[in-house]
């Protein structure tokens, strides 16, 4: 027994070491631990052994034969050797096989130099192979538009086929063919079709498959590497960016890295030349007569000083306004929100995370009193129950994903799903598949569902006794609310049944370790926040609130807005998430800042514009925000805009927002830049530049400093890292990079205030379902994220590009066959705000009724989009749409 | 009765008592349940739901010593033992009628004119490892056999052999044929429940065994056609009988042997075990087919070693065969008369066995394509004499290095022909390199 852990241990020798690892470890993984590297193929930490490639040979005493290392366990008293003549000979001659038939192309393979093939015959072989034969030529197929195979070179070690099926749960590779003959290839008879995760590419251990995006553009040791973050989503993946002479060539990831653990998506691996685009700003524009020239720095930067000092003395502070991107890093949103309320001295500064992930943050605060997730991915893995409510995980937060399939697949936790997907397997994984229950709802009526959920949990009778004894009002006025609903009005529009929702609830609270994962089907559908707060109502009658390994992962979009909160990047929060209403929280920040920031109370985004668009908000600062391309024609963004005296943008590209721009900055992308962001379960981890910046671009808080310094209330910082020292110094939370501190426990006095009384504020609201909406011949319009997108912003990597390059609306084949549509027709989407004609797809997985369109290709179709807004959080919600869909 | 080459018994006299090939040897024996019934059939089913309880059955077939008839020879009733007794879920018995070892024709036959003796062996194995639903696991081409034991299950379900509530007891069984898709590989028995589950058919590393992660990781046992269909006879007369058979203790009861090459009967016949290969092709099989002698003989479907005329008083017993450096395995016996060139038998096989590896594991994938140029380059005339000490070394970088027994096999004809008949090898070497010295040649770049 191991003294730390009490976990069961096995003491054995190898190569004359004796060496205490856990029970059931494999010998191969012993032998790593004792320093002893064991050559293989096959064998992989994230795969069930194979042993097929018969390289981790090891002698063991008192077996008989040799025994492959990967697939035998060990045992007390095992004695182990690695390196004794016949170990040796069998890796001579294993090797040797592999090699008579590899075709020993290495100068024109791109693995060259990272070979494990390459690597191990250097030691193991002699240099003359004893192979005269002919060597079995494959003829060269075309395999995919980003993925590359010369089967030539493959060793047959399945490690491709075994990580799509075992940890994707994609299955798009098979072997085909028999003995020397097998060939990978892509499952039936078509080009490979899949995730395009980049798994195959990274597990092979030779030139087998290989990237296309890449290809003969480098020998690894030309490359330089730097480990940072991926930009796309809220997973917050490491990556390692690999350039050559300033030019991004590929990215790879590490396995025991970042929460990753070496698993990308097709955003991270595939979509890094977004940052590199042609289409780049690269000086600074000034509009002069009515159009955008280049100017230089200087000239920019003076032209937006001078306008914005003018506009603060003409109108005060309360006539100025800011948004970012919540894929800026901590660093740039420290100093946004820090120049906003400092320099100019107003609290109307708001970011992305008003997009939706807002609605998450404000539940947390108001019920658990905290602003992150109680649980960590580590906790994804070892649920034993995990109810997904509106996800779509695989494509918004691929990675998550990843935890939950472990958590099903090899860990055996049973898994809920709430969620508008069929579940139909496909060319990409569909998480519903693999749920235990799966109630699949309309993309409007999560909020129903989740009403659902509380009913089925009064019905069932498995209220937390504890809770009952201590909030029984609570419990009551949730139990009549919830009882005057009857299951009829909330199941009007769907074919699921209340005992579904019984057994569902079962299921969840037999769990020990359960966890809710809620994604932006919720959060950024009407009534988001309400749902949100509900889903804590279910959490907290179950007692699985505030119970380790339990709580709710709220799932953010994009890479940084976890960082967004903690930075204060929104009107009423300060860094550290504190309200701008507390006064003592201005003292702690006027402690670093030597100021007090305003006390006023900011605007949110959507009241930003329509300030602006009264005419009251005279300037506004856009950093990587891009509100005209985001929100609809029926917001009104445009008229805001066009009123606004000053609107300086800060961005990558020419957006719809940026053309429209008096002073355009360009700045520079997650590749050039070194600084922090905070991954969606709260975890600091370091960006780091690759490149240099692109053209005269500069990192987003360069340009805030700069502009501090014309303004006379200079903010003054050499390098990111300063930066990072002075967030650091405010936020205690953020002050460990790497492995994150252990994740916050809900506030015990904050959770009783909400049972004891604050629950009632909006209780008749919430617990309402909402109208029926639904009008004979109309579908929902889904506004939704691709897995092979993430915003606008992917829609520039051309990687990405070759998988999908345009928008088209997805149907279920029945809706398809019963407008007469096929895959590839077209069809017009048309409701009182406008209509648009797209392309059609007829796919398995989109429950009757719906229409999914990509929202990274919406622009023809935003004006079908209506915004309400939310009367709490001031979420804009805009993403869903009653049309009527027509054949063309 | 002539000699026929389709592999059919010979109707003749036999000094031995036949136990599994009694009932088709009787003149207008169909094999339909009604016949089968007549011969005594389902007796045995009948004996032991009437109260021989499961341990006991299973220990009755540890005692008769019964071992696999498909090639390995493990001892059935241990294997059926090694199911665990207290696993909640279902477990499954899978009869391997996947028959593909080149030389080897008994479980067709066995299938074909007494399919009922096939399945009264698997519902009492059934009976023994507790198990309710079986496979038959048959070789694609093996349609008629089939279409037959389909027809006899119909027939044992009507007759309520099969089914729920067997013969009024608690016994449920359901039996289904599942026809593979032409792999050799198939008959191992991890490939075959890979097979069975949808999967492709490559064999799985062992432990764990399938008695505790079988099909869909399940308690399984896999069977042979023949091993089962010894246990209704061995369930009627008991152990000790079948223990006496043979050359007990370790080989007991009777086997079918599959004679087949230059005979002059070939065909199945069923002996004792411990009979010998001389008594089998020269008795039974009536000797050489012309006036050439014997020169070698296969002794256990072709992935045996190949033996001698030395060895003809060998013994038809798993240890005594072993002996003499090969195996009984399949109980396909192949016999070659002189003039027969060992280097084109040795080639023969391993154009199968190159066709047949799965591809899983390197050294059986390489190495079969390997060794089969370099045979072929030998029977073409273009070897070297180096050639002979690199298939050795090959051979032996293959042998025990594979994840199934595949890698054994492929190997032994290579091995065995080398070892009694190396100067065949040497003299074709010796022709080829006389003609080439005579041509000017490149020398051979490595």
């Amino acid at each position: 027994m191991s003294q730390e852990t009490g976990q069961p241990t096995v003491t054995l020798t190898i190569d004359g070491m004796t060496i205490t690892v856990p029970k059931d470890t494999l010998v191969i993984e012993a032998a790593r631990q004792a320093g002893v590297m064991i050559p293989h193929f096959c064998y992989h930490p994230k795969l069930a052994p194979d042993a097929n490639c018969r390289m981790c040979f090891v002698e063991i005493e008192k077996m008989p034969r040799l025994q492959t290392s990967c697939s035998t366990k060990v045992a007390e008293g095992m004695v182990v050797r690695t390196t004794s003549p016949t170990v040796q000979q069998a890796r001579k001659s294993v090797l040797e096989f592999i090699l008579a038939n590899h075709p020993l192309d290495c100068p024109v393979c791109d693995q060259g130099g990272r070979c494990d093939l390459q690597d191990f015959s250097h030691e193991y072989t002699p240099p003359v192979s004893r192979f005269t034969e002919l060597k079995r030529v494959f003829p060269k197929e075309y395999f995919s538009a980003l993925i590359e195979t010369q089967m030539n070179r493959c060793v047959q070690c399945l490690r491709c086929v075994r990580y799509c099926d075992q940890v994707m749960d994609v299955k798009a590779l098979a072997p085909q063919g028999r003995g020397t003959l097998t060939e990978i290839k892509s499952f039936g008879h078509h080009e490979l079709d899949c995730e395009f995760c980049g798994g195959c590419v990274q597990i092979c251990p030779v030139g087998a498959i290989t990237s296309r995006l890449s290809m003969y553009e480098f020998r690894p040791w030309m490359l330089k590497r730097a480990e940072t973050i991926c930009g796309y989503c809220g997973d917050g993946c490491e990556i390692t960016l690999q350039t050559k002479e300033n030019r991004l060539i590929e990215v790879n990831s590490t396995l025991g890295g970042g929460r990753n653990n070496a698993d990308l998506c097709a955003r991270g691996f595939f979509g890094y030349h977004a940052s590199t685009h042609p289409d780049r700003l690269t000086t600074p524009l000034v509009r002069k007569d009515g159009h955008l020239v280049e100017v230089t720095w200087e000239e920019a930067l003076e032209t937006v000083a001078a306008q914005v000092g003018w506009v603060k003395d003409e109108y005060g502070p309360e006539a100025i306004g800011g948004l970012i991107s919540a894929r800026c890093t901590n660093e740039d949103l420290y100093l946004f929100q820090k120049f906003m309320r400092l320099v100019l001295g107003t609290n109307h500064l708001d970011s992305s995370v008003r997009y939706g992930y807002m609605n998450a943050i404000e539940a947390f605060r108001r019920v658990q009193g905290l602003h992150r997730w109680t649980v960590t991915f580590d906790d994804v893995v070892a649920a034993d129950t995990l109810m997904l409510i509106g996800t779509n995980v695989t494509e918004t937060n691929p990675i998550t994903g990843l935890k939950i399939k472990e958590a099903v697949k090899q860990r055996g936790a049973r898994l809920i799903t709430l969620e508008s997907l069929k579940p139909v397997r496909g060319t990409i994984s569909n998480i519903a598949t693999l749920a235990t229950h799966h109630l699949e709802l309309s993309p409007d009526q999560f909020g129903i569902g989740v009403l659902g959920l509380i009913k089925a949990v009064f019905e069932q009778g498995l209220v937390d006794s504890a809770l009952e004894q201590e909030a029984p009002e609570y419990v009551g006025a949730l139990r009549t609310k919830i009882e005057a609903i009857t299951w009829d009005r909330l199941l009007a529009h769907s074919t699921l049944t209340p005992s579904m929702f019984h057994a569902a609830v079962r299921t969840f609270e037999q769990g020990a370790r359960s966890i809710v994962v809620v994604g932006q089907g919720v959060l950024r559908s009407p009534g988001g926040y309400a749902t949100m707060v509900n889903i804590h109502d279910v959490l907290l009658l179950l007692g699985r609130l505030d119970r380790p390994g339990c709580g709710i992962a709220a799932l953010a979009e994009e890479n940084n807005e976890q960082g967004a909160i903690e930075m204060g990047a929104v009107p009423d929060l300060l860094p550290g998430a504190l309200p701008v209403s507390d006064p003592e929280a201005r003292r702690a920040v006027a402690a670093s800042w030597g100021q007090e920031p305003p006390r006023t109370p900011g605007l949110t985004m959507m009241e930003m514009i329509e300030r602006a668009k009264t005419g009251h908000l005279k300037a506004l600062f856009v950093v990587g925000e891009n509100p005209l391309g985001s929100l609809p024609p029926s917001a009104g963004v445009a008229e805001a805009l066009d009123r606004v005296e000053l609107l300086v943008c800060q961005e990558l590209f020419l957006t719809e927002t940026a053309q429209r721009a008096h002073v355009v900055l360009p700045a520079c992308s997650y590749a050039e830049k070194d600084g922090t962001c905070i991954n969606t379960e709260g975890h600091t981890q370091a960006v780091r530049k690759a490149i240099e910046p692109l053209g005269e671009s500069r990192p987003d808080w360069e340009i805030f400093s700069a502009l501090s310094v014309l303004l006379d209330s200079p903010m003054e910082y050499e390098t990111a890292k300063d930066l990072t020292k002075e967030i650091r110094n405010m936020i205690p939370a953020s002050r460990v990079l790497g492995p994150a501190p252990l994740p916050p426990r809900p506030d015990r006095e904050v959770l009783r205030r909400y049972i004891l009384g604050g629950y009632r504020d909006d209780l008749d609201g919430r617990l309402t379902p909402p109208p029926v909406t639904k009008t004979t011949g109309t579908m929902t319009l889904s506004f939704a994220q691709s897995l092979f997108h993430s915003g606008k912003f992917s829609t520039k990597a051309k990687g990405l590009l070759k998988i999908q390059s345009a928008g088209v609306a997805n149907l279920n084949p029945q809706d398809a066959e019963r407008l007469g549509v096929r895959t590839g027709d077209r069809i017009e989407i048309r409701n009182e705000g406008g209509s648009a004609i797209t392309p059609v797809r007829a796919w398995e997985r989109v429950p009757e009724g719906v229409v999914v369109f990509p929202e990274h290709f919406d622009q023809d179709l935003r004006q079908v989009m209506s915004v309400t807004v939310d009367p709490r959080t001031g979420v804009p919600y805009c993403k869903l749409a009653r049309v009527s869909v027509e054949k063309v | 009765m002539d000699p026929g080459s389709d592999g059919t018994t010979k109707l003749m006299a036999s000094k031995y008592e036949k136990i599994l090939l009694k009932n088709m040897e009787q003149p207008g024996y169909t094999g339909s349940l009604q016949d089968y019934e007549k011969a005594g059939g389902y007796q045995a089913l009948r004996k032991v739901l009437g109260g021989i309880p499961p341990d006991e059955v299973i220990d009755i077939v540890k005692r008769s010593g019964l071992r696999g008839r498909g090639g390995a020879g493990f001892p059935t009733g241990v294997k059926w033992g090694f199911i665990p007794k207290d696993h909640p879920g279902p477990r499954f018995l899978c009869c391997n009628a996947d028959e593909s070892e080149p030389g080897t024709f008994k479980d067709r036959q066995l299938m074909e004119r007494d399919p009922h003796q096939v399945l009264e062996g698997m519902i009492i194995t059934c009976y023994a490892i507790r198990a309710s639903l079986a496979y038959i696991y048959i070789r694609g081409e093996f349609r008629l056999a089939a279409k037959i034991l389909e027809r006899a299950i119909r027939e044992a379900r009507a007759a309520g052999y099969l089914g729920s509530r067997i013969l009024g007891s608690e016994l449920d069984v359901q039996i289904h044929v599942h026809a593979g898709a032409g792999a050799y590989i198939c008959g191992e028995e991890t490939a075959l429940l890979e097979s069975l589950e949808g999967k492709r058919g490559l064999p799985r590393f062992k432990p764990p065994f399938p008695a505790t992660h079988g099909l869909y990781q399940k308690p399984t046992v896999v069977n042979n056609v023949e091993t089962l269909a010894n246990i209704p006879h061995i369930i009627m007369r008991g152990a000790e009988w079948y223990a006496s058979i043979g050359s007990p203790p370790k080989s007991t009861g009777t086997r079918v042997f599959c004679l087949s090459g230059h005979v002059k009967r070939p065909g199945n016949y069923e002996l004792p075990m411990g009979t010998t290969f001389r008594e089998l092709i020269f008795e039974h099989g009536g000797g050489m087919r012309g006036e050439k002698p014997l020169k070698a003989f296969i002794p256990g479907g072709a992935s045996a070693p190949f033996l001698t005329p030395d060895h003809l008083d060998v013994k038809m017993d798993f240890e005594s065969v072993a002996m003499a450096g090969s195996m009984l395995g399949s109980g396909g016996v192949t016999v070659m008369e002189e003039g027969t060139s060992m280097v084109w038998a040795a080639l023969r096989l391993m154009e199968f066995f190159y066709h047949e590896s799965c591809g899983k594991c390197t050294p059986c994938r390489e190495g079969s394509s390997w060794l089969v140029q370099i045979l072929q380059r030998i029977w073409q005339g273009e070897g070297r004499m180096s050639d002979l000490d690199l298939l050795v070394d090959l051979c032996k970088n293959i042998e025990g290095r594979t994840v199934c027994a595949f890698g054994d096999a492929e190997v032994a004809p290579i091995l065995s022909t080398l070892r009694y008949w190396r100067s065949e090898y040497e003299e074709l070497i010796a022709r080829a390199e006389a003609s080439r010295s005579s041509k000017k040649e490149l020398p051979v770049v490595a």
